[in-house]
């Protein structure tokens, strides 16, 4: 007994200095994400600008936004645009390059790194570079048009183009990134499988439709979700490339969210919009969640 | 056993030491900013003011050197410069709603009227007659944009207290390529051009398939300064500041100027917001109006020559009327050395302060004309100096300097920039842009009236 209850008590000194060693992260958790997280929450409630105190207003920067702000719904559909536009190709690009930089060739890590640095590069930079390369005088792309006779449009100037130019940037500088989740995923499926389907007849794009795709869901899962996640928060390419222009055909909601909380400090807006935001990710995650067993393959699980 | 002890004593220490360093580092911005002025020690008397900006490349280094000029002069009181690069408004609130403001401050037009309304800012008046410190060397508009009478929706009222003092005077320039009216055998432009003579002069340097244009179409910013509108005899808003007039005739005649430059005349190209090359810089377009902040980018052209010319006249109302905007200097009410403050603002306001700033190269001059001279004596362009006589003879406060202006532009802006980008309508999108504005600017009364 005696020594039992030594133990529980040199138990409860440890426990009691495992949360003083932890406190430092708790508190940065509590005080920098936790209290604004729902500080915020607060805020959207309220009219804030800062310099006057704040007014509880109820459900009306929600209300509002759904009915009256002429900017969120635009930045929501333009959102959900460069979600799907980015999301869907760049997976399926990304999966293919993977499939490419798995096979034994020369200078494959070379490869592998050109695809990684655009991952690197600071989206700003990067963003500045298409515009260049976007410049419809002297950019590239239309010179390159131009070779071929073709007239190229205004890409960011034009409200039918700017859009689909960002998601073109978007995909090729998140490309990399993707291709290296898919990379270990591939590495991870047994050569085995392949082997036997090769034995047994199977040509490459059989194997790689039953036994690449299927074992590679999981990982497909994860990038989706991810990339989802990532696509409604786009901020940085549009802000530096277009601003929201031209006639806010590019203008997201985290830009719109910015503008409203940093250029207008109308701070309970831009909590409210933050929170349907919020809550929108989490659905869609949900729902990816729920999707999952229609077709994503756990091995472990079989 | 013994291991164990000494693991826990080496935890507690641990421990104990994290927490310690957390209370300290806590503590420690407390520590600095718990007084401004440290007079504690009772050694001569040293005083300390908080002078706030944002910044740009070269702007810190100039202002620093204006502040060490007050510094000499004023021995004892030390200047903490606070600059920020990004985000400065925001920093600049955050710093309001916690009570902590910075003695002086950079001052922009567009914020007074809220700044003003809440009690942030230190009227003026009473150390502007206890110095007999003179406005009247001041262009009048922008004195005007820091002139706020308690309860109004506006600044530039007559009664009104003054809550800074402006810095500069930034008009706007209507500037030529030389070169290309040589080579078109056009006449330059001279002081009695009208808009149409713009049109005229302009069909003749076009040539779309070589990219020359005869001029650039004013863009949305310039427009809703107020250039070409207040000229045209068109109004933003109605006087009693309750309702838009975007769509009254005058104007909208004023954008319908600029539109039909691209979409009628077609002798200006259609505006590509991502163009990274300026267009009159790239020596693509014969005329061009602009801020006179630009004319320091254009001083870099050596490719062709260029000159400007006074705005040209409205061909109805016969008025070149141009926007006039100054960024300027606030006194904060919470300085705990409200006379420090009003010195520092008042020297880098006077005559001599505004000078100084030119002399460093600032790239806007000063709203004192005398202390103008020399900046407007520079060149090129050869008659820069047109830029203020068009300034001193016909200029208005900038539009824009109204109760949340920003956020009610942002609402109706979008929807003009349809009819520029491509090519809709611009007398219906103006009838569209008025309704989104007028609700807007409900909004706005209804929170000033909060």
């Amino acid at each position: 007994m005696a020594a039992t209850s030594s133990l529980s008590k040199m138990r409860r000194q440890e426990e009691r200095l495992a949360w003083l060693f932890v406190t430092p992260i708790v508190l940065g958790i509590l005080i920098f994400q936790l209290y604004p997280t729902i500080f915020s929450l607060y805020v959207s409630f309220t009219e804030w600008n800062l310099l006057t105190p704040m007014r509880w207003v109820g459900w009306r920067n929600f209300v509002d936004l759904f009915t009256n702000d002429r900017n969120f719904g635009p930045a929501m559909y333009n959102s959900f645009v460069f979600t799907v536009g980015t999301v869907l190709p760049g997976t399926a690009l990304a999966l293919i390059f993977a499939v490419l930089l798995n096979r034994h060739i020369r200078g494959r890590g070379l490869y592998r790194a050109i695809y990684f640095i655009p991952v690197v590069a600071p989206t700003v930079a990067v963003a500045i570079l298409w515009s260049w390369i976007y410049e419809p005088q002297y950019g590239i792309l239309n010179w390159m048009l131009g070779l071929v006779g073709v007239k190229g449009p205004k890409w960011l100037g034009s409200s039918d183009w700017a859009m689909f130019s960002i998601i073109i940037m978007s995909i090729w500088q998140g490309l990399g990134y993707n291709i290296v989740i898919f990379l270990a995923g591939l590495q991870s499926i047994s050569p085995d499988l392949y082997e036997a389907a090769s034995i047994d007849g199977a040509n490459g794009m059989r194997q790689f439709w039953h036994i690449t795709v299927p074992l590679l869901s999981p990982v497909t899962f994860f990038v989706v979700v991810l990339s989802v996640i990532g696509g409604f928060q786009v901020f940085a390419a549009p802000f530096v490339m277009t601003a929201g222009g031209p006639a806010n055909a590019t203008i997201t909601v985290v830009m719109q969210l910015y503008k409203e909380a940093f250029q207008f400090q109308r701070m309970g807006v831009a909590s409210a919009m933050a929170y349907i935001l919020f809550i929108i990710i989490v659905a869609l995650t949900a729902v990816n969640l729920s999707l999952q067993k229609y077709w994503v393959f756990y091995e472990e699980g079989e | 056993m013994s291991s164990g002890m000494s693991r826990r004593q080496f935890l507690q220490i641990a421990g104990v030491s994290t927490i310690g360093l957390l209370a300290a580092a806590c503590a420690a911005p407390a520590a600095t900013t718990g007084s401004s002025s440290a007079p504690a020690s009772g050694a001569a008397q040293s005083k300390k003011l908080i002078f706030s900006s944002y910044t740009w490349s070269g702007y810190e280094a100039s202002i620093n050197k204006v502040l060490d000029d007050w510094k000499a002069k004023n021995p004892g009181v030390d200047i903490e410069g606070q600059f920020a690069a990004d985000d400065y408004w925001t920093k600049l609130q955050t710093q309001m709603a916690s009570g902590v403001t910075p003695d002086v401050g950079i001052a922009d037009y567009g914020r007074t009227v809220s700044y003003a309304k809440t009690g942030t800012l230190l009227p003026l008046d009473d150390f502007i007659a206890r110095d007999g410190f003179d406005l009247k060397p001041f262009i009048p508009a922008a004195i005007a944009q820091y002139r706020w009478r308690e309860g109004d929706f506006d600044t530039g009222g007559d009664n009104g207290k003054i809550y800074g003092l402006p810095s500069d005077g930034q008009g706007h320039i209507f500037a030529y390529n030389k070169k290309m009216f040589d080579d078109a055998k056009v006449d330059y432009p001279t002081v009695d051009w009208t808009w149409d003579d713009v049109v005229t002069a302009a069909q003749k340097l076009t040539d779309p398939t070589n990219n020359k244009w005869g001029v650039a179409a004013p863009d949305l910013g310039t427009l809703l300064r107020g250039n070409f509108v207040y000229a045209a005899g068109g109004e933003f808003i109605t006087p009693d500041f309750k309702h838009m007039t975007l769509d009254k005739d005058e104007t909208v005649a004023a954008y319908k100027w600029a539109w039909d430059l691209i979409y009628t005349h077609k002798v200006a190209a259609a505006p590509n917001p991502s163009q990274q090359v300026n267009p009159f810089m790239a020596g693509q377009t014969g005329m061009y109006f602009a801020g006179v902040w630009w004319i320091s980018d254009f001083a870099t052209v050596t490719d062709f020559e260029w000159d400007i010319m006074e705005f040209p006249k409205n061909p109805t109302t016969g008025k070149r009327t141009t926007s006039l905007e100054s960024d300027g200097w606030w006194a904060f009410k919470t300085s705990k050395e409200p006379d420090l403050a009003w010195s520092l603002t008042s020297f880098l306001g006077n005559k001599d302060g505004q000078a100084k700033f030119a002399g460093l190269n600032y790239v806007v001059p000063p709203c004192i004309p005398d202390a103008a001279k020399a900046w407007y004596d520079e060149t090129p362009p050869a008659h820069r100096a047109l830029a203020l006589q068009n300034v001193v003879d016909d200029s208005r406060k900038v539009h824009m300097t109204y109760y949340e202006s920003q956020i009610i532009a942002a609402a109706f802006n979008p929807v003009i920039d349809k009819a520029f980008s491509n090519g809709d309508d611009i007398v219906s999108v103006m009838k569209e842009a008025q309704d989104t504005a007028d609700q807007e600017l409900q909004r706005a009364w209804e929170r000033f009236s909060a």
